[in-house]
């Protein structure tokens, strides 16, 4: 007999759930760049097989996203469904992410976040070669020359996405790449406290320097830091949407 | 020097293996530079109509050898008109079935694939020369852990771009390991970066670099122009 537990986790998913998942993944992927405007999904079925979804869940996914107007389906041979507009503006979207997530939520993205930085960057001062360091300082000065909090986001995930890439670890940069997703609109996303891109950069360019000179224990260091420094931000930011100061509280 | 007899044949096994995909790759080239070349009749610059048929011969090469995951060319920007695609990149999808790899070739976008600042195409133009790349991510290309073995090509002395293949390492392992589990003795295949392609045990792991050479650690060039291929393994002291 399972335990309350047991049957409480393994309970099946309800369907509505798993469409939202759809809906859900598919808009992150076209608000990262991911999918492109203009691009389309693969056929139905090949979409079912992969969610592992059934097609009546599939579609009422397709048609959410329809509704929003992200994606439009059209007939005839050259048809299919197809990505037609960027979902909206995504300020109200991470505003009710920082207002959902609670600091403790946040500190541990950061503790997750801090262990696979660690293991890639003393992989990548094993490993990078000069021509990763090329690009890794070119993909460094792209965080500063962004013009756009958007811009910036995508610099910024890049560099830790490519760094990871440097370290030749398939499964390390697919983690990266997983955190970036989660966090870097956050980071950027001008809610509260605006984000500096000067101090970033600076720390991605000396953590390039540590890379190239095959130093683990500084670059270890400085990755910690860093990681620190963003949480420290998140962490800024949802205090201050979700507890704001009280004047009255002042005697 | 070498006269251990299992060394021999694991080298002259791999320089053979190796020495195919080469010969392969610049079928490839002669067969994609002579289409072009009649395609183009004496237009300079690639359109969509100077195209027809490249498609095939990427499909060709992957029907033919099973070893390779991508094939195709990437032209040079300046070698393609504007209103036509600068890759001709075609893939073996996991159903077998062969497609076209899609790329994001916008500037500026999220995903753009700056193809021509990697390797596998910088390298092969400034070397003029065939090359090899990796073993590497792919990001936003075919994303996978790949080696790239690609060669710079010319229309009437214009340059174009390279032609290429995409070797998986997972694909690549059962192929060549038998050859370096001939040694006795750890061994490995590295890249002219000193970066591991594959070792015969623990001590060399595929995408490591070798950074110091020691004294037991003698290194045997691989006889595959350009590809910068060798071969370390560690020298056992002679047998009493």
């Amino acid at each position: 007999m399972p335990t309350p537990f047991q049957s409480q986790i393994y309970r099946s998913l309800p369907e509505i759930e798993r469409a939202d998942a759809i809906v859900d993944r598919i808009t992150k992927a076209i608000t990262l760049g991911l999918l492109k405007v203009g691009e389309r999904l693969p056929p139905e079925a090949a979409l079912s097989e992969m969610f592992g979804v059934g097609g009546a869940t599939l579609r009422e996914a397709l048609a959410e996203l329809r509704e929003q107007g992200v994606v439009e389906t059209r007939r005839g041979r050259s048809g299919g469904t197809f990505v037609v507009t960027q979902p909206r503006t995504q300020t109200d979207t991470i505003r009710d992410w920082f207002l959902a997530t609670s600091i403790s939520e946040i500190r541990d993205i950061g503790d997750e976040h801090a262990a696979v930085a660690a293991a890639i960057i003393r992989l990548a001062c094993e490993r990078a070669e000069a021509h990763d360091v090329a690009r890794l300082q070119e993909l460094a000065r792209a965080l500063v020359l962004a013009t756009s909090p958007e811009g910036r986001a995508v610099a910024d995930s890049r560099f830790h996405i490519e760094l990871a890439v440097s370290a030749q670890s398939p499964r390390l940069a697919n983690a990266e790449m997983r955190l970036q997703e989660e966090t870097v609109q956050q980071l950027w996303t001008p809610l509260a406290v605006t984000f500096d891109p000067e101090p970033a950069t600076a720390e991605h360019l000396e953590l390039v320097r540590a890379v190239a000179q095959d130093q683990p224990v500084k670059a270890g260091n400085l990755v910690l830091d860093h990681i620190r420094r963003n949480i420290f931000h998140l962490i800024d930011t949802k205090l201050t949407l979700g507890y704001a100061r009280s004047n009255q509280d002042t005697p | 020097m070498t006269t251990d007899p299992r060394l021999v044949q694991a080298v002259d096994a791999l320089t053979g293996w190796f020495s195919a995909v080469s010969v392969e790759v610049s079928d490839l080239s002669g067969g994609v530079t002579a289409l072009l070349e009649h395609n183009l009749g004496g237009k300079a610059k690639v359109d969509k109509a100077a195209l027809v048929g490249v498609d095939d011969l990427a499909a060709e090469f992957l029907t033919r050898n099973s070893f390779a995951v991508g094939a195709g060319t990437f032209f040079a920007t300046g070698s393609v008109n504007e209103r036509s695609r600068p890759v001709e990149w075609w893939i073996r999808k996991p159903s077998g079935a062969i497609g076209r790899l899609k790329f994001d070739l916008t500037p500026g976008s999220h995903r753009y694939y700056d193809y021509e600042k990697l390797p596998f195409f910088s390298t092969a133009v400034s070397t003029g020369k065939q090359t090899l790349w990796g073993p590497y991510i792919d990001y936003l290309g075919f994303e996978e852990y790949i080696l790239t073995v690609s060669a710079p090509f010319w229309v009437r002395a214009h340059f174009m771009g390279v032609v290429g293949c995409d070797i998986r390492l997972r694909d690549l392992e059962p192929l060549i390991m038998p050859h370096l589990r001939l040694i006795h003795g750890d061994a490995a295949l590295i890249n002219a970066s000193n970066r591991v392609i594959l070792g015969n045990s623990g001590r060399y792991l595929v995408g490591e670099r070798v950074k110091s050479e020691t004294p037991h650690q003698p290194r045997l060039a691989l006889d595959v122009p350009y590809l910068g291929l060798s071969l370390i393994y560690t020298a056992r002291p002679a047998a009493s």
